[in-house]
């Protein structure tokens, strides 16, 4: 009897042990351990190019921030072109599976060749005209969306064809002097979640992972209360690939790792958006967080840089949240990782994680999702957004929380997406960028263009007209124009600078400090705005006009403080073009 | 062979299972380890008439474990962030 109870305690100690061990005990141990772990250096010859390496900078006692090579704070400003998505073609309603729509061989891209647009796919196609008009309004970098599907359209036969695409639309990028953020795209998992049972397929939006990686166990796919991710199908197929069913989270991982060796010298490439906005399936935070998003995202980043974080595990099954995962061989140490927060946040704009430290890799990039009373509680309860009762912090609270959950994970932030529909543009999106310049962060609006939608930066195509269009959009909206063509620091040696814009009259100022030998602080001013440019202080200018019109103002200071100032004057908008 | 007739101490139970979903959700932690110590003190009082000494003592020891992470856990979020 003495026997068999010192076996069952001893059993029961070990089970407990191994149960701590792969929940939050040993995910916190492996955090912490992570959290010790000296960063690794990228060693050999950097390889150069047309732009500035972008790291994130870690100031003792203050936020991180994404740096360039003279260790200026960087803020990127951009929009997000859907072109690249491989999304559900409605031509055919009965066919849920239709092949791409527009063509992935880069030839069909060539010299300022554009294929035709279609209503029936959510968004016009990518082309070179695009990329030059966002350089125009003042953009310095795009997070172009990709899509696994596209990526990996058989497991395990990558698609070189895709990846040249993608790389022509770097190229594109590169000759405008504009960074590119390679995201790896989804929307409700995929758009081979499958249909209703009465075939009318409506996969409008649907996205990311291939047919083969789509495991939804006979779930059936229906949209309730007219929400995408609201579908059985699709919490099914999201909880397999979190609990790696199948070994299709090995699959992601290698097709992450397909990228980055194509990239990983490319200074034009900021860095990889690991997973847009994350789905839990069936599980609750913050245990997705923190048991199986997190610990994802230090694989990929094991995977592609080598810094062999966290526990050797098998791979191909479930791998708990201690695990990390093997050296793929890419060994990518200067590309920044975009870690995105996940949809539960984007809800409720608050964390719905416990902040642990994620990679030994220094360069990550918190990337925050800001749909403030657009998909948050209070749009849920159906209220409106300027009588909005939640979030009770208002549009600041999803950035403070923001910035005290990057910095405990030793991350940077940037604001991944935002957008709203145009009609709520002097409410939503003049706070959002408002809350932006006061957190100093950069951001990437959603979208670049929409076919019917009514988000785009541009006016859509005419809708009722479902043969193919030359025409990728309407006019540039004004308002858009006016509010996201802005004048904004691109880079400063102070991260604790403060600017403000004013959208209205076209007035600027900042004020930073500087030491003696700090290098410039550059700020750029779009072609609508005609003021003045003045500087003060400890700091002289020199102004070199842009062949649009543009002016780039670089102040050199002298040590001190110095403010910079753009008077108010009318602005001067492009309008339709 | 000898049979053991002592009665279970149900709190042991409870004790083992919270500290058990303790390891998950830290919420339960501080339960299964007031539990497992209540359960741990009326067995030992009982002069051998009370079992589930093993699970208590678990119980206690995975609640321990559990909020030991979650203490951690919160401080670091205060200090780092």
């Amino acid at each position: 009897m003495r026997l068999l109870r010192y076996i069952w305690r001893t059993v029961a100690v070990v089970l407990v042990v191994t149960l701590a061990g792969i929940t939050y005990p040993g995910a916190v141990l492996v955090s912490m351990i992570v959290r010790l772990t000296p960063p690794p250096t990228a060693s050999g010859r950097v390889p150069q190019g047309a732009l500035s390496w972008l790291h994130v900078a870690h100031p003792n006692g203050g936020v991180p921030y994404i740096a360039d090579d003279q260790g200026r704070m960087v803020l990127l400003h951009g929009a997000i072109p859907g072109g690249l998505i491989d999304f559900w073609y409605g031509g055919n309603p009965t066919r849920p599976d239709p092949p791409p729509y527009y063509p992935i061989d880069r030839q069909a891209y060539d010299g300022e060749f554009c294929p035709a647009n279609t209503a029936f796919m959510p968004v016009p196609p990518l082309c070179k005209d695009d990329i030059a008009k966002m350089a125009a309004l003042g953009f310095n970098s795009l997070r172009l969306p990709l899509s696994w599907s596209l990526i990996e359209p058989q497991r395990g036969q990558f698609s070189q064809a895709y990846l040249g695409r993608i790389a022509q639309v770097v190229g594109w990028a590169r000759d405008q002097g504009m960074y590119v953020i390679l995201d790896m795209h989804q929307n409700a998992y995929s758009r081979y979640v499958g249909a209703p049972a009465d075939g009318t397929a409506n996969l409008r939006y649907y996205t990311g992972a291939p047919a083969w990686a789509t495991i939804t166990d006979g779930f059936h796919s229906e949209a309730y209360i007219s929400k995408r991710e609201v579908n059985p199908a699709v919490l099914e197929a999201n909880t397999n690939f979190w609990y790696n069913r199948g070994g299709i989270q090995d699959e992601y991982i290698a097709s992450v790792a397909f990228l980055a060796q194509r990239f990983k010298g490319d200074t034009t490439v900021a860095g990889y958006s690991i997973f847009n906005e994350p789905l839990p399936g069936w599980n609750l935070p913050p245990g997705f967080e923190d048991l199986l998003l997190f610990p994802f995202y230090r694989r990929v980043i094991d995977a592609v840089t080598g810094v062999g974080d966290g526990l050797p595990c098998w791979s191909g099954a479930v791998m708990s949240a201690v695990c990390g995962y093997r050296d793929l061989g890419v060994h990518d140490l200067r590309h920044l990782f975009f870690l995105d927060t996940g949809l539960l946040r984007e809800v409720t704009d608050f964390p719905t994680h416990l902040g642990l430290p994620v990679s030994s890799y220094p360069n990550l990039v918190l990337a925050m999702h800001a749909y403030t009373h657009i998909y948050t509680l209070d749009s849920l309860a159906e209220q409106r957004p300027d009588q909005a009762g939640y979030p009770f912090g208002g549009y600041e609270q999803s950035y403070s929380l923001a910035e005290r959950e990057a910095e405990a994970i030793g991350a940077a932030l940037f604001v991944a997406e935002f957008g709203n529909s145009p009609e709520w543009d002097a409410l939503m999106l003049t706070n959002q960028l408002q809350e932006e310049e006061r957190h100093r962060v950069g951001f990437a609006f959603w979208t670049w263009m929409e076919n019917c939608g009514s988000w785009g930066m541009f006016e859509a195509i005419d809708c009722s007209d479902h043969s193919p269009q030359a025409k990728s959009s309407g006019c540039l909206r004004a308002a858009r124009e006016r509010l996201l063509s802005r004048v904004y620091p691109r880079a400063s040696a102070d991260p604790t600078l403060t600017y403000q814009y004013d959208a209205n009259t076209g007035a600027f100022s900042l004020q930073a400090h500087a030491r003696p030998g700090d290098p410039s602080t550059i700020v750029y001013i779009p072609p609508a705005v005609g003021g003045d440019v003045t500087t003060s202080g400890a700091a002289s200018q020199s102004v070199v006009p842009g062949a649009d019109g543009s002016r780039l103002v670089t102040v050199s200071p002298s040590g001190g403080t110095f403010s910079v100032a753009v008077s108010a004057a009318p602005l001067s908008l492009t309008g339709c073009s | 062979m000898i049979e053991d007739r002592r009665t279970r101490d149900r709190a042991a139970t409870r004790a083992l299972v919270l500290g058990l979903l303790g390891l998950w959700f830290g919420i339960f932690a501080p339960f299964a380890i007031w539990t497992g110590a209540r359960s741990l003190q009326r067995i030992r009082a009982s002069d051998g008439t009370l079992g589930g000494a093993t699970s208590a003592g678990v119980g206690l020891f995975a609640g321990a474990i559990g909020l030991a992470a979650v203490v951690i856990n919160i401080a670091y979020w205060f200090l780092a962030s």
